[in-house]
């Protein structure tokens, strides 16, 4: 399998033969459909366990599609459909039958902009997790605060945790937003473009976050900024037209992408 | 250099010519409201007293509109709390499980009609299903009553709650439902716990312009509530109420008649004045960003 599969679509099989982590998703043969446009063209990836995995492309190459079909929430839209195969712990999560509860509190997400909810900033973690779990007031405690540190959020705001998390600045919005995507104890977390919105001081601390985070979950960035690839990421996967072109190790498709296509973009010739 | 100076002078003066006149037309429109105000206020001091707070309509020009202004909050307040609930749950249903089926459109597509049907329709209608029934089932010891008048009242705060709270929910920016399903809370939590408190401030302002709105009516409460020149706080009664006590004494030919007229109709000009103001105020008090 390894071997045979040919270049770039499983980041072990390119450059190396060694596995770089036990597959936590596998996508295979993956179509999805815009109310009958063929945005998704047969993807197959394995993403590791733990490592992060950036997807880069140019706009409307289908990288936030791909991201938004892991915890299906294009479901929530009309006419949209996905066909194939995305593999979670043994069970595909593209069964009719995968409950979406259990899947969401699987696979957490954070989107382009902060989106605090109208609540105070602890009530904003705590909701998702009363919705998952019955816990003491003194255990719902300790998992917020638990979860704005691995957010780094808990030094600005332990003072202020019954204030309105519309006050907060948009970084600390968007930390908000990840701890609370955390605070389910996920296994996979995507984060679609999670500073796109943010200021580059804001950026930063998103990207060293991301860095301490991967040692607990899978973690899946949709990013526009190739730097930002480059950077944070273990794995970077590049998407032109609905097709996964290539996907590799980072270092790899940055020094020596295997394709043209990957190079152009990679470079600066398009996109 | 100098045809883009040209360009800018052109587009200084253009800007000048509309401002201005969108100015003129603001004042145009503040001036009227002024205007009425001053009006009602001139012609209606005389009988600005305590006793029209105090005196009920019986004593004629001796007496006052209390009568009147209970039997309205009474009527409207039945109106606006049958028209809340079924308005907003109608609007929710509208804006966050219909938006964008064939069955939405057409509601939404009805409601706006609702909106503009004269309101006397509304009371006639109202009075062929309730009055004549009730006079009919209770042998004419129930004809005409304040819940009559209420529901007609409902029947034109509905489609103004409908649209506003449909609205407001749509106002909604997507991302927040998608960040809340994402966290695998189920679409009624969403919608109850996360939306409808995005959107409070404006179902809350929706509620109260419905209300200003109702307020003011005359046409639906004739054949509805009738009038009562006695003060009553029994909604199966009938009722009296400012708009239509106004229109009564406006009939008459006595001044002193009319004087009470002009100052029922300013205290409830500035009661409608009022919540729109406190409409303002919700929304901007509560006014929650997603940009």
């Amino acid at each position: 399998m390894t071997e045979s599969a040919a270049a770039g679509i499983h980041p072990q099989s390119a450059a190396t033969s060694a596995p770089i982590a036990p597959t936590k998703l596998k996508v295979r043969d993956l179509h999805f459909y815009y109310d009958g446009f063929h945005a998704l063209k047969g993807i197959n990836m394995d993403i590791p366990e733990k490592k992060v995995t950036a997807i880069i492309g140019p706009s409307g190459c289908g990288k936030s599609t791909l991201l938004r079909i892991f915890n299906r929430i294009y479901a929530i839209y009309p006419k949209l459909e996905a066909k194939g195969e995305i593999v979670l712990d043994d069970e595909n999560i593209l069964d009719a039958s995968y409950s979406m509860n259990r899947l969401r509190s699987k696979v957490g997400m954070v989107f382009q902009k902060p989106v605090p909810f109208p609540m105070t900033i602890f009530e904003n973690v705590a909701y998702g997790i009363r919705h998952h779990e019955k816990l003491s007031r003194a255990d719902m405690d300790i998992r917020v605060e638990q979860a704005l540190r691995s957010a780094a959020l808990w030094d600005e705001v332990k003072d202020k945790l019954k204030q309105s998390a519309l006050g907060l600045s948009g970084g600390q919005q968007q930390r908000l937003c990840i701890a609370r995507g955390i605070a389910l104890k996920p296994e996979v977390l995507l984060l679609d473009e999670p500073t796109s919105a943010l200021d580059p001081i804001a950026t930063g601390r998103i990207e060293q976050l991301v860095e301490e985070l991967k040692s607990q979950y899978t973690i899946v960035i949709v990013t526009h900024n190739m730097q930002q690839a480059a950077r944070c990421s273990d794995l970077t996967a590049f998407m032109y037209l609905g097709e996964l072109i290539e996907f590799d190790r980072t270092e790899q498709i940055f020094t020596k992408p295997s394709k043209k296509q990957t190079e152009d973009y990679i470079t600066g010739r398009f996109g | 250099m100098a045809s883009s100076n040209f360009l800018y002078t052109h587009r200084r003066i253009k800007n000048i010519v509309a401002l201005t006149l969108s100015m003129c037309a603001t004042l145009v429109g503040l001036l009227f409201l002024a205007w009425i105000l001053w009006e009602t206020l001139r012609q209606g001091i005389g009988a600005l007293h305590p006793q029209l707070f105090t005196k009920i309509t019986a004593y004629g020009e001796d007496g006052g509109l209390a009568n009147a202004m209970v039997g309205s909050l009474i009527v409207n307040l039945i109106g606006i709390l049958i028209a809340t609930p079924i308005g907003v749950l109608a609007g929710t249903w509208l804006a966050e499980y219909a938006n964008g089926t064939r069955l939405g459109e057409s509601i939404r597509f009805l409601n706006d009609i609702l909106l503009s049907a004269p309101s006397i329709v509304l009371g006639l209608f109202v009075y062929t299903i309730i009055v004549l029934p009730t006079t009919a089932l209770t042998s004419g010891s129930t004809t005409f009553s304040g819940w009559a008048g209420g529901l007609a009242l409902a029947l034109i705060a509905l489609p103004v709650i409908v649209r506003t709270s449909d609205e407001m929910l749509r106002l909604v920016p997507s991302t927040l439902r998608e960040a809340a399903l994402s966290l695998g809370i189920p679409q009624w939590k969403l919608t109850l716990q996360i939306l409808v408190r995005a959107a409070r401030s404006g179902i809350i302002t929706g509620v109260l312009l419905a209300l200003a709105r109702i307020s003011g009516e005359t046409a639906p409460l004739l054949f509805t509530s009738f009038g009562n020149n006695y003060m009553t706080f029994n909604p199966s009664d009938k009722m009296s109420s400012l708009p239509q006590v106004i229109y009564q004494y406006a009939n008459d030919p006595g001044d002193a008649m009319h004087a009470i007229a002009w100052a029922g109709a300013f205290v409830l000009t500035m009661f409608v004045l009022l919540l729109s103001l406190a409409s303002r105020l919700v929304l901007s008090r509560n006014k929650v960003s997603h940009d």
